[in-house]
């Protein structure tokens, strides 16, 4: 899917999906904000950003960089859209 | 999944057993035993071309890709009988040559890349310190941004290649709060830098011609321009480090204990007990049946880890579980090839003896077998404690 035209609430309303589901199956999705922290706050760790980057690439046409893959650009629901907005323009 | 060879990859197995047959075994008794590493059968390698197997052609490697360099190093580890060189070459290749072949600038890769695939350079990787092993991203060697580069301190161990590298691919802090990702950075330092020293070389168990130590970072400056992959970058470039690591080196294993495989079923076929060949006694001939059923499932589990290298992000669990498989069958089956071996399998001369004592580094080293079930347990969804 190419990124061009994704809005960023789309891309956050899907990660959101991906991330409840696969992280943290039976949560509330009213705890999971546009600002909750994802890697410092303890819900991605390697591994499971491994599998989210592997998700954002394959959902919207992007790549990662190594030093990308950090809490600088993909610790909250804001970020990650703000991360793969920018790979897209 | 399809692993059927290739012609070329045919070509290059039967190029690299014949040459490895006839030139790396000659004296591997006496330089296990006396801890030897020999730096002319490290040049061969490189004139052979096995240094530079995932370095694209122009920067001085054949340019395989990882099926291809799986395939290449199980005949390495076939042919070669010396266990300790072959690693010492397989961590040069998928723990140093790697992270510069797939994050290095284009200016790292046209300096640095042409003397690790010729065999005139090599490499060590400094991850494991002595505080933290298993939990490597708590280490305390750390780099401040100064002048144009990065100040680096820091004691790295067990750094296999170390006491004779020249060319350190070093891990350290460069954010404290950020841990694993984006705190952790990826420097090539090259051994004659002031302030790098190397330390301690210690004796081990198995593997005994490649040598292993300490590397001393002690106020060593570093230019911005041998950052791997960008400030932060280290932490994702190590997982993908070790990713080729269990998914290759393992090849090398698979190699092994064909070898073995076969030198334990000639044995059972010739020698006789009760008038008989002892490989016509059922417990001899099971022995070696599991042998081989260990050696064909590691063989695909390893082509399947390898050939996903490159292609998809979530090899980590593939790789894992070829690495645990692969190195807990390795030493199972040197120890049933010196069961079937008898007492000649505990004299260093017919080598099984050996090949168990570097099999089990294999259980330890690119993360321990309970670290690789930890990772395994943790792609199924299940948070470990670390």
């Amino acid at each position: 899917m190419s990124t061009t035209a994704v809005p960023a609430t789309d891309i956050k309303a899907s990660v959101k999906e991906y991330i409840l589901t696969k992280f943290l199956p039976g949560e509330d999705p009213n705890m999971l904000e546009d600002t909750t922290p994802l890697i410092t706050g303890g819900v991605l760790d390697s591994i499971s950003t491994v599998e989210l980057v592997s998700f954002l690439e394959e959902q919207y046409g992007v790549e990662f960089e190594a030093h990308e893959m950090s809490a600088d650009y993909l610790d909250t629901l804001d970020q990650i859209a703000a991360t793969v907005q920018s790979k897209s323009a | 999944m399809d692993f059927t060879f290739t012609e070329e990859q045919k070509i290059l197995r039967d190029e690299v057993i014949r040459f490895a047959q006839k030139e790396l075994n000659e004296g591997i008794v006496e330089r296990d035993r006396a801890q030897e590493f020999d730096r002319s059968l490290w040049e061969k390698c490189g004139e052979m071309g096995l240094q530079g197997l995932p370095v694209p052609e122009e920067y001085g490697g054949i340019g395989a890709d990882p099926l291809t360099t799986a395939v290449v190093l199980e005949a390495l580890g076939y042919g070669c009988r010396d266990g300790g060189l072959v690693f010492g070459i397989c961590a040069h290749i998928l723990a140093c040559v790697v992270p510069v072949v797939k994050h290095g600038t284009d200016d790292q890769k046209q300096r640095y890349l042409p003397g690790l695939s010729d065999g005139s350079m090599i490499a060590v990787n400094g991850i494991s310190e002595p505080g933290s092993g298993s939990d490597a991203f708590a280490m305390q060697t750390h780099a401040v941004a100064r002048d144009g580069g990065f100040v680096l301190n820091g004691t790295k161990t067990f750094s296999s290649n170390g006491p004779v590298a020249d060319l350190a691919v070093v891990y350290a802090v460069t954010d404290p709060g950020k841990g694993y990702h984006g705190g952790i950075t990826a420097f090539l330092v090259e051994s004659d830098t002031p302030g790098y020293t190397r330390g301690q070389k210690f004796e081990k168990m198995g593997l005994r011609t490649c040598p292993i130590g300490e590397l001393i970072l002690e106020d060593v400056f570093v230019p911005e321009e041998n950052v791997i992959g960008g400030v932060g970058g280290g932490g994702p470039i190590f997982a993908q480090s070790m990713e080729w690591e269990r998914a290759c080196l393992v090849a090398s294993h698979v190699g092994a204990m064909e070898r073995l495989l076969e030198d334990a079923v000639q044995y059972a076929r010739e020698r006789k007990a009760s008038g008989q060949p002892i490989g016509r006694f059922q417990a001899v001939a099971h022995r070696l049946a599991d042998s081989k059923v260990r050696l064909e499932a590691s063989r695909l589990l390893t082509y399947q880890a390898a050939s996903k290298l490159d292609r998809d992000r979530k090899v980590g669990l593939d790789a894992s579980i070829a690495k645990l498989f692969v190195s807990e069958a390795f030493v199972d089956s040197s120890m049933d090839a010196i069961r079937t071996l008898g007492g000649y399998g505990f004299m260093a001369e017919y080598e099984a003896e050996r090949a168990l004592r570097d099999s089990v580094g294999g259980t330890l080293y690119s993360g321990t077998n309970d670290i690789q079930r930890n990772i395994i347990a943790r792609w199924l969804g299940l948070k470990t404690s670390e």
